[in-house]
């Protein structure tokens, strides 16, 4: 039983994934099927229309191999070689400075604005 | 999706070279040693050396990236769990999100535009910090080139846990919020897998970063394009 209730609990995960995939077709949104079905399952449990227990050690199961599912598409890395080679080089190095940037700006506004209410709460 | 030999051997090829990747990681406990980085360096080596294009690999790497999307439903487990963190710090939340997304965009359409790349690229360029699929739809929409719109997520997110914990540690920034938030906005899901390493609180935020960046950009994509270009 230890190892079948996780097993088990990847069924409702894929089906709110396709429900997300179906929504997304029919209604032609220009928001991933995964995201859709990722909001479809946190608002059920919000409204608890799915209760947590039914999922939570499925979602332990498939999260703990969430790196795995992006190699495929990381290794597709290959075919672009000649377009990083010369000029085509900066293009990654303007990818990690924005990325950084990016990083620094939303790390450094949320905790910002975090501690300021928090003190605030305080007094 | 088809059923063959070769199909069987590369999702295996993946998976065991993962494995090993991991197990590696979890004795040096090294970034350069992140397992999507290393396996993903070991199983292009091994392609290139046999000589196998990627669309054959990719026969049974799809079984594998077929999981994504169930994976990303998953995430709204931990969001779930950590709720009451959510709405006790909406406001710095959102905001952190919201100045990252264009923050991320802007400057990675200027920097492209200033070294004189074509228009094509600083719209491949645009998309970076969304999460794959939404990129690439955004770099669609836009007029970039979808599967290389995916090649820099990808680096985004390799920058994002290769440089970040670092880089957020030099900025002072080291709250839960401030590195789940960091991590989701500007390197989506694997920042998120990253944001697990410090814990759930940081992982829930990360994942609701990614979520909420993807939401929000590919709503300002096109007007971010209509300004600067």
């Amino acid at each position: 039983m230890k190892y079948i209730i996780p097993l088990l609990q990847l069924i409702p995960i894929y089906a709110f994934y396709l429900a997300g995939e179906w929504l997304q077709l029919f209604f032609d949104l220009p928001l991933p099927g995964s995201i859709i079905g990722f909001l479809l399952l946190f608002v059920a449990l919000l409204l608890k229309i799915y209760p947590l227990q039914w999922i939570e050690s499925g979602s332990r199961l498939i999260l703990a191999f969430l790196p795995l599912f992006f190699i495929p598409a990381t290794v597709g890395v290959m075919d672009y070689g000649e377009l990083f080679a010369g000029k085509g080089m900066w293009l990654i190095v303007i990818v990690i400075v924005s990325t950084l940037l990016a990083m620094g700006a939303s790390g450094w506004t949320s905790q910002y604005i975090s501690r300021f209410t928090d003190k605030k709460e305080d007094h | 999706m088809e059923f063959s030999l070769p199909a069987v051997l590369f999702a295996g090829l993946t998976i065991v070279i993962y494995l090993v990747a991991n197990i590696l990681y979890l004795k040096y406990r090294k970034t350069l040693l992140n397992p999507v980085l290393t396996a993903t360096i070991a199983i292009v080596l091994i392609l290139l050396f046999f000589n196998i294009p990627y669309n054959t690999y990719m026969a049974g790497g799809d079984w594998i990236a077929q999981l994504l999307g169930p994976a990303v439903v998953a995430l709204a487990i931990p969001l779930y769990k950590q709720r009451d963190l959510m709405t006790a710090n909406l406001l710095s939340i959102a905001a952190g999100i919201a100045v990252g997304v264009i923050v991320g965009m802007v400057s990675g359409v200027l920097f492209t535009k200033w070294l004189a790349f074509s228009e094509e690229l600083v719209l491949t360029m645009l998309p970076k910090s969304l999460t794959t699929p939404v990129a690439m739809q955004v770099a669609t929409g836009l007029g970039g080139i979808p599967s290389l719109a995916a090649v820099f997520v990808m680096t985004a997110g390799f920058a994002g846990i290769i440089f970040g914990p670092h880089f957020l540690k030099w900025l002072h920034i080291d709250s839960s919020i401030g590195r789940g938030i960091g991590l989701g906005t500007s390197a989506h899901g694997l920042g998120t897998a990253k944001a697990f390493e410090y814990g759930p609180e940081e992982a829930s935020l990360s994942s609701l970063a990614m979520t909420l960046s993807a939401v929000i950009g590919s709503a300002i994509a096109p007007i971010v394009a209509w300004i600067f270009l």
